[in-house]
């Protein structure tokens, strides 16, 4: 048989009351679990926006006055809603001294009824000779523009419309579209619209059906020169043209940011209380460990044990402890993540879902987090039993 | 001087009332010594070989090994002494609970980081020689009173100690046993030259000392 050490001394120390043990390692689990959701929720979040807006390639983003807060919903968050302006507000923006380039779109949104036999849609009509947009994706699926009464679906529509299927027909507002594509999942609000170039829009228009009007326009995407700062000539253009608000990159999905700050100090709330009943915990369970083997680490004491060697073999058994408990939090807390992703409606309609390595770097912060509060917690009850005199706690009964 | 004990004093206070546990005691031991120390219980025996063994600070007085005092070293340093001078039977039952008897003998070792020995098979030649050889695996409680001194008896040869502070190790043996753990006291004394300080009430035990003390209200006396 192996010669003993700390290590077998501890795991012994631990196995002595399993209960107890159990209840400390639940609590630590509970306490990672509740870390390690409130982390992925928040970066899920705020990376999928980033990501989105960032698809998106245009630095500014220009739409009618007061429609911030609806662009920001279509563009990222897939709401239906629709907005619209003049088309002669593109030359005003043109004219700001720092814009590069510049395109736009015109949303609208089906109906289900006489005019169209699809679910209600989004629908994207863009301009195919100054897009920079929707032209690169299309260039990945389907590697071709699109012709007058085509359509391409986004990804989310696909599955909406019950496509899959390619060369499908459907009438929108009374005219028909051959459905010539899917394209590929880009992350942003898009993925649930279907596209079309702005040719279609004049038949739509000339149906009647749809409440879009001549020469409107929803929403114009800018790029700016390099160097530029988007925030300054964003205040200059909301200066010069009074009709439009300016969205710029960094800016986009404020309102989900700030919702996500409020998100974030309920969570920090919650995790801070939860930590520090957790640290009671551990020291009240180490409060008793100590005084029960107060004798027998008299005795270690008079055998030779160094302050150093009670503290190293009390610090295994709650590094075990805590990092036993750490790593089912870490497993129920992700597993628990993505359960409930589905039921968050701020998960749901921006495609969320963490990266592996962000997964890595969260799960690591759980368990320091975790083995942290567990050792804080037994430091001070060890600390203060390895100072007692041998002789005094050996004679304790 | 091997062991020199200058005017040692031991008072202990509780809830503001003192009691005088070692008077003022001064003592000088050869190395390879066996003495023996009797006296009424309370008298103060147990208080004096927990100081000359570093597991009680001493209100006065010094407790000099080869010329070093021992009551001003560091926890480091004063384990060290504990570790590997120091080999002691206490009174009490001193068991883990949750060690086998050979993990009981072998703990000192995990605090002793000495020559790699094999400690097992010293272990294992210690409880054979106490005469529980067969008991290797038992747990303390699977153990006689009787049987767990053995086991602390072993435990404190393990690291090869200058000093033994035997405080009533036969408490609870039978005479038979008693005579057979004097027996082996004596033989290491002898053959290991280990000096010895041995605490019985059993006068015939004491005489069969080199030096035999009585103690009596914390002071110390030729016999
Ligand atoms: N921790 C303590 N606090 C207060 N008084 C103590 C303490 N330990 C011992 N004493 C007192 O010191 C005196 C000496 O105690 P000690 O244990 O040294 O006696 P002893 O000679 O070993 O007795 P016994 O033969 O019963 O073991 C006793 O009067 C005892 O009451
Ligand atoms: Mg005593």
């Amino acid at each position: 048989m192996a010669q003993i050490s700390f290590i077998s001394v501890a795991l012994k120390n631990l196995k002595r009351k399993t209960f107890r043990t159990g209840v400390l390692v639940f609590a630590i689990a509970l306490l990672v679990s509740l870390l390690i959701f409130a982390i992925s929720f928040t970066v899920s979040v705020a990376s999928s926006l980033k990501k989105s807006s960032e698809r998106l390639g245009a630095d500014l983003v220009v739409v009618p006055v007061g429609a911030r807060g609806f662009a920001e919903e279509f563009l990222l968050e897939s709401k239906n809603t629709s907005f619209y302006m003049p088309f002669s507000i593109i030359e005003k923006v043109r004219k700001i001294e720092g814009i590069e380039a510049l395109t736009y779109h015109t949303y609208l949104s089906s109906i289900s009824g006489l005019c169209c036999d699809i679910m209600p849609t989004r629908i994207v009509a863009y301009n195919p000779e100054t897009d920079f947009i929707i032209n690169p994706w299309l260039q990945k699926s389907l590697g071709r523009p699109l012709q007058l009464g085509e359509a391409i679906a986004g990804f989310g529509t696909s599955e909406n419309l019950g496509l899959g299927l390619l060369d499908i027909e459907a009438t929108i507002f009374n005219n028909r579209f051959k459905i010539v594509g899917v394209l590929e999942q880009t992350g942003t609000g898009l993925d649930h619209a279907l596209f079309m170039t702005e040719e279609n829009l004049q038949n739509i228009i000339e149906s009647g059906k749809s409440p879009l009007k001549k020469g409107q326009i929803s929403i114009i995407f800018t790029k700016l020169k390099k160097g530029l700062d988007p925030d300054f000539v964003g205040r200059i253009l909301e200066g010069e043209i009074p009709e439009v608000d300016v969205v710029a990159r960094s800016d986009m999905g404020e309102k989900f940011i700030s919702t996500l700050a409020d998100i974030n100090k309920i969570f920090l709330l919650t995790t801070i209380l939860a930590s520090v009943l957790t640290t009671f915990l551990v020291w009240a369970i180490f409060s008793a460990i100590a005084n029960e083997r107060s004798k027998e680490i008299g005795i270690m004491r008079a055998l030779g044990a160094k302050e150093s060697h009670i503290v190293r073999l009390y610090l295994i058994e709650v590094l075990v402890l805590g990092l036993l408990g750490s790593i089912i939090g870490v497993l129920a807390g992700t597993y628990l993540s993505a359960l409930l992703a589905g039921s968050f409606s701020l998960l749901k309609n921006i495609s969320a879902g963490l990266t592996v390595n962000q997964q890595a770097v969260i799960a690591m912060v759980g368990l320091l987090v975790g083995t942290t509060i567990c050792v804080t917690g037994a430091m001070m009850p060890i600390n203060r039993i390895k100072k007692m005199e041998p002789l005094l706690v050996i004679k304790e009964e | 001087m091997f062991l020199h004990i200058e005017n040692l004093t031991k008072i202990y206070t509780v809830d503001h009332e003192t009691l005088v546990g070692v008077d003022n005691i001064s003592l000088s031991i050869d190395r390879g010594e066996f003495l023996s120390i009797v006296g009424h219980s309370g008298s103060g025996k147990t208080t004096l070989v927990s100081i000359i063994g570093g597991i009680l600070k001493p209100t006065a007085g010094r407790v000099l090994l080869e010329g070093v005092d021992i009551c001003t070293l560091d926890d480091s340093k004063l384990s060290e002494y504990r570790a590997n001078r120091i080999g002691f039977m206490f009174q009490f039952a001193s068991l883990l609970p949750i060690l086998t008897a050979k993990e009981n003998v072998l703990l000192p070792g995990i605090f002793n980081p000495g020559p790699k020995t094999d400690k097992d098979k010293i272990a294992r030649d210690l409880l054979e020689m106490v005469g529980i050889g067969e008991k290797l695996d038992s747990y303390p409680s699977q153990l006689s009173g009787g049987q767990q001194r053995r086991v602390a008896i072993a435990r404190a040869l393990l690291n090869k100690p200058d000093i033994i502070l035997a405080d009533e190790p036969t408490g609870d043996l039978d005479e038979e046993t008693e005579a057979e753990i004097m027996h082996l006291l004596q033989e290491i004394n002898k053959t290991q030259g280990v000096t010895i300080i041995l605490i019985t009430h059993n006068l015939g035990l004491a005489g069969k000392a080199q030096k035999q003390y009585r103690m009596s209200r914390g002071q110390l006396a030729d016999i």
